[in-house]
């Protein structure tokens, strides 16, 4: 042991806290930077040999500290609890989206919306009956049925543009997952290359693990790391990148709801390998969307087609036993647009009565009313009472108003229920984040802290060295007199 | 110990900051529109009434216009009756005149004839009075008379349906449950047609027979027969109209209702909003102010 020995000491100990600031720096710096973890340099005293032998003793007295290693301090178990509730959060911010676009596509309660036309169209049947002659009466009925089926169609169409948009939206979001997947296989790559020779590549973990995030938010992924420090990801236990290989995926299914709701089991969306084409069971905002292409917007719109058909089979079935003002009896009232009468939706019924003269309000026939034409209104009576519903004994059972009004009342319900979901599960994935940031984040309190110890110890060492040289200058200078 | 770091600290405040926000927002909006429901998944209980409601409302509007055209195909069905009446009251008188004075000469009778010939042309006018298209009295006609001549001088009823076939009454819906015949065949107000014993085929009679004092006696029975039958008709109207009165109070009490109902649900509690918004204000401003306190200092604003 001698007075270099303790030089080369106090030079560890100053170029490891030279390090230790270096790294205060880089954590102060990235105080706000997303998916940051803190570092930390881990010191470790350097002792004295071992194992003693001829040549080489040592006096107990170690020689300085090494501060190679730099630790990233994150909890692995937190991460992934992030990954889940994140997806939770993005699949049920999608739906809530959804049901808040419905919800503005129907338009109630209030007088825009299809009930208010409804309740102009039954009316309609009412100043028939009180004027049964008059074209003036008979010709705002058909406007106002006009009104009503062009209403139906315009809810129609808002839900198919709100389908077309959420297929778009996943196309695009499979589009950046397939880049982020890439992403991650390229980082595997080089973290792995890194491993091998032993530098650090804390920063290249952490945007790893922040891209990783991005695909559990987006499709529900989730991360195991290996031990060649590479990160495989899978999807629903598909796995889209392991280690420098990341598979690729695209958006299988049809291209509308209808098609959706005619064969559910071929057109329904999915998201499938390419190539391949096995389905993955995503999460997160993908299965958020698929949820509103497969299954709400496909229901709302398949509960609007039975409303639709229910008023042309409710109205018809009583416009058929009147008598025009021609004395022919009524047809149909409603129609799918080409005569058709049973296979009428939202998006097709039209009003089958252009000729004014056609509605079929009395129920005298010529013959019944000694060959003249009958002015009475019976028929338009019962077809104004339709809008109580479909009567039987006395009382009446669910006619089109009330199939519509059940559908609004349960989509609020669904809507409520979502957005509770949402709240809640908002809540704790911001809770999880900031118990990962309690871990993981820069407190610049406690960074200011370390860097004031090891401000003080860089001096200190400083100081070891004077002292040394002012140890080494007495020696030399009583020898040399 | 939990680590706080700055950034937690941030991230917590945002939330509760946008929390603020939201319920901020939410009041305003309420406040702007006035309303407590705007889309149905604010209150789906309320949705649900506030439809069924608003379709309540839908259907007075229209009973209220029912009612209002009921009561005025009764009010001009009671006073061409009245009319009638008088006129066929003249009839009597002057039938009992011919009867009295059964030394009258050649042409006071005559006199007498061509003055019941020129009331039973009137009668025929009033007959065919035609309100909104439809003569009154003719029961499901499309056509515009109710009785014509024939050609040989009598009045042949060209309506459709006698009363008897409840399709072919006028009707008007009052309320839900309820309707109200509005007019009355003639058939049912001046007797059965064809017979000859009907007002017109009476009133014929009267005019033909005023020399013969035995025939005369008939037709004086036989136009008492019909003055009972036209008064009945009168009674008749009468009754439905003060039906027709009742629904249309019914109805204007209906309305009230619904509307008081609707607002109930639908529309905001002006004072409770206004304190709520008041102290939603309150809150976002001390959550600010704590927000910015908490963010600014840290070691560093204490180090020299």
């Amino acid at each position: 042991m001698s007075l270099f020995s303790t030089l080369n000491t106090a030079n560890t100990a100053l170029s490891a806290q030279q390090r230790a600031i270096e790294v205060t720096g880089q954590n102060i710096a990235n105080v706000n930077t997303d998916g940051y973890s803190r570092q930390r340099v881990d010191m470790q005293s350097v002792g004295g040999t071992a194992v003693p032998a001829i040549w080489s003793v040592s006096n107990q007295v170690g020689s300085g500290v090494d501060a190679d290693t730099i630790t990233r301090i994150r909890d692995a178990f937190l991460e992934a609890r992030a990954q889940t509730e994140h997806a939770g959060a993005s699949n049920l911010t999608v739906q809530d989206t959804t049901y808040t676009q419905v919800q503005q596509a129907f338009r109630e309660p209030g007088t825009t919306g299809i009930q208010s036309m409804l309740s102009d169209f039954w009316p309609g049947f009412g100043d028939i009956a009180n004027n049964s002659t008059d074209t003036g009466a008979r010709e705002q009925l058909l406007e106002r049925s006009q009104t009503l089926a062009a209403g139906l169609h315009s809810t129609m169409g808002s839900l198919d543009g709100q389908w077309a948009e959420s297929k778009d939206s996943l196309q695009t979001l499979v589009t950046d997952v397939n880049a982020t997947a890439s992403s991650i296989a390229e980082l595997n790559q080089s973290i792995k290359s890194a491993t091998m020779s032993k530098l650090q590549s804390n920063d290249l973990q952490d945007k790893r693990d922040s891209l990783v995030l991005k695909l559990a938010e987006q499709i529900g992924a989730t991360a195991t790391p290996m031990d060649d420090g590479t990160l495989t990801v899978t999807v629903g236990g598909v796995s889209l990148v392991s280690g420098n290989n990341a598979i690729q995926l695209a958006v299988s299914g049809g291209n509308s709801a209808a098609e959706v709701n005619q064969n559910p089991a071929a057109n329904s969306i999915a998201i499938v390998t390419n190539p391949g084409g096995a389905v993955v069971r995503a999460g997160g905002t993908a299965a958020g969307q698929m949820t509103t292409m497969n299954s709400i917007i496909p229901g709302y719109e398949k509960q609007l087609n039975g409303v639709a058909q229910q008023l042309a089979d409710q109205v018809n079935s009583v416009h058929q036993t009147g008598y025009d003002l021609y004395g022919t009896q009524g047809g149909a009232f409603f129609d799918d647009g080409s005569g058709g009468t049973t296979a009428v939706t939202a998006a097709n019924i039209s009003v089958a009565v252009t000729d004014p003269k056609k509605i079929a309000a009395a129920a005298l026939s010529p013959v019944a009313a000694n060959g003249q034409i009958s002015a009475d209104h019976a028929v338009a009576d019962q077809l104004y009472q339709l809008r109580l519903g479909i009567p039987s004994g006395g009382t009446y059972t669910d006619g089109a108003d009330a199939t519509y009004r059940k559908m609004i009342v349960a989509l609020g319900v669904q809507a409520a229920t979502t957005s509770n979901s949402l709240t809640t599960q908002s809540a704790v994935s911001t809770h999880v984040d900031a118990a990962r940031e309690s871990v993981s984040g820069v407190n610049i309190d406690e960074e200011m802290t370390n860097m004031l110890q090891y401000q003080h110890a860089y001096s200190a060492a400083g100081q070891l060295v004077s002292t040394v040289q002012s140890m080494m200058d007495t020696l030399i200078n009583m020898v040399g007199r | 110990m939990t680590r706080v770091t700055q950034h937690a600290v941030a991230l917590t405040s945002l939330q509760g900051l946008n929390g603020n926000l939201a319920a901020l927002q939410r009041l305003q909006q309420q406040m702007t529109s006035g309303k407590t429901i705007s889309q149905p998944s604010d209150d789906p209980t309320g949705t649900n009434t506030s439809m069924i409601v608003r379709q309540g409302m839908a259907g007075a509007t229209q009973q209220a216009r029912n009612i209002t055209d009921g009561q005025t195909f009764l009010d001009s069905t009671d006073s061409a009756l009245q009319n009638m009446l008088d006129q066929v009251r003249k009839v009597r008188d002057l039938t009992v005149q011919a009867l009295n004075n059964g030394a009258l000469d050649g042409p006071s009778q005559q006199a007498i004839a061509t003055q019941v010939q020129g009331i039973r042309e009137s009668l025929l006018g009033q007959a065919n009075l035609v309100v909104q298209g439809r003569p009154l009295f003719g029961g499901a006609t499309t056509g515009s008379f109710a009785y014509q001549d024939d050609g040989t001088g009598n009045y042949v009823y060209g309506g459709v349906g006698d009363g008897t076939d409840s399709r072919t009454w006028m009707t008007r819906q009052v309320s839900d449950v309820e309707q109200i015949r509005v007019d009355i065949t003639g058939p049912e107000a001046f007797g059965v047609p064809g017979s000859g014993k009907d007002l017109f085929g009476v009133v014929k009679n009267v005019a033909a027979d005023v020399a013969d004092p035995t025939k005369l006696t008939t037709d004086l029975s036989d136009l008492d027969n019909v003055i009972d039958g036209l008064t009945t008709a009168l009674a008749d109207i009468g009754t439905r109209s003060a039906r027709m009165q009742t629904a249309a109070t019914n109805n204007s009490n209906q309305q009230l209702t619904l509307t008081t109902k609707l607002s109930q649900t639908e529309d905001i509690d002006l004072p409770k909003t206004i304190m709520n918004l008041q102290m939603q204000q309150v809150g976002y401003q001390a959550a600010l102010a704590a927000t910015a306190q908490a963010l600014q200092p840290t070691l560093v604003d204490f180090l020299k």
